[in-house]
């Protein structure tokens, strides 16, 4: 992961500031094994558990459905930004 | 649900390096069109100042759906992705592309598809330190396949419409104006949460797929389409598409 900054003050930041309880976590597949080092980072700073989000990560347009239900507080998606969708691309 | 993007963006020194270098002083280059996948794009300061050097000038934008100057997205596969004025394309030579990976910079080849020269796509790797030339040979089957399902598409009767619920890539107003444009065209839609590809057999009557999810779908994949497929976009085109001098008319 040397190669990649995994921005995790940020994460952690923005998981205290929204009080997250449950954070879903998706990694592009070049991070995907570092999951286990991201999720110990999380849950030694911060009270949350943490789901690792096992499918695609394709792009910002590729956000993982149906966490709601799950009753997810925060979804942090690492290896894109903000996505602007435009209406028949 | 509250959403958080972090970049990851790359650790390393994000430079020129010196078969680039070669490459643009041999090819006496005087303009290229900049761009960078999202891990290397905030932090172009090193490159801008090696072409400053080389006497390049630099032309560069934001492109659909993009957040930063200079992002490139897989997605950016059309003509006007760029959102580029022509004057502009006009004056560069050559896309020097900054990242890693073919995936990236084949989005300016497949954008260049329905023009009658490509510019060529440098490929600048600051992790292995990797020079590429990218241009249509790349993906020339691809393109191949890609317009042999355009003219089937014209004459297939049962046509089915591929759309992807997640919200950033639903596509299903826009695929409506297929049943305007094709009156005498059957349109079904199938709805699914990504495509799921080993399903499509199971549809015996469709002749043929119309892609409305990542543009990049109807490119990369077109070997998991039996029937063959197309995006959403060339669809509503097709003939156009398929009567102009181009390149994809010219493979």
């Amino acid at each position: 992961m040397a190669l990649y900054d995994p921005e995790l003050k940020k994460a952690i930041q923005k998981i205290k500031e929204v009080d997250a309880k449950l954070v879903c976590i998706q990694l592009p597949d070049g991070m995907k094994p570092y999951a286990k080092e991201i999720e110990q980072k999380i849950t030694q700073e911060t009270k949350a558990r943490v789901l690792i989000w096992l499918g695609s990560n394709f792009g910002a347009c590729d956000i993982p459905l149906g966490l709601n239900k799950m009753k997810v507080d925060l979804l942090i998606s690492w290896g894109h930004n903000v996505f602007h969708k435009k209406e028949g691309w | 649900m509250d959403i958080l993007f972090l970049e990851a963006p790359f650790t390393g020194e994000v430079s020129l390096n010196q078969k680039t270098i070669q490459f643009l002083k041999d090819k006496k280059v005087k303009a290229v069109g900049l761009y960078a996948s999202v891990q290397f794009c905030n932090n172009l300061d090193r490159v801008k100042k090696q072409l400053k050097e080389l006497k390049i000038e630099i032309i560069s934008s934001l492109p659909d759906r993009t957040h930063v100057s200079h992002q490139l997205l897989g997605c950016d596969n059309y003509y006007n992705s760029l959102r580029l004025p022509q004057k502009e394309i006009s004056k560069i030579e050559y896309y020097l592309y900054i990242g890693d990976g073919k995936f990236h910079p084949l989005a300016l080849v497949y954008g260049q598809k329905d023009l009658v020269e490509l510019k060529e796509i440098i490929c600048n790797d600051p992790i292995g330190k990797n020079f590429q030339l990218l241009d249509h040979s790349f993906v020339k089957k691809i393109l191949q396949k890609y317009r042999a399902s355009l003219l089937k598409f014209l004459n297939a009767k049962e046509i089915g419409v591929l759309v992807t619920i997640k919200p950033g890539q639903e596509q299903f107003r826009p695929s409506l104006f297929l049943e305007k444009k094709y009156p005498n065209k059957q349109f079904h839609y199938f709805i699914d949460n990504v495509i799921s590809f080993d399903q499509l057999e199971n549809f015996p009557f469709i002749q043929l797929w119309v892609n409305t999810a990542c543009p990049r779908v109807g490119f990369d994949d077109q070997e998991n389409f039996q029937k063959g497929v197309i995006n959403l976009n060339d669809a509503l085109m097709a003939e156009e598409i398929l009567s102009k001098e181009s390149i994809l008319n010219q493979l």
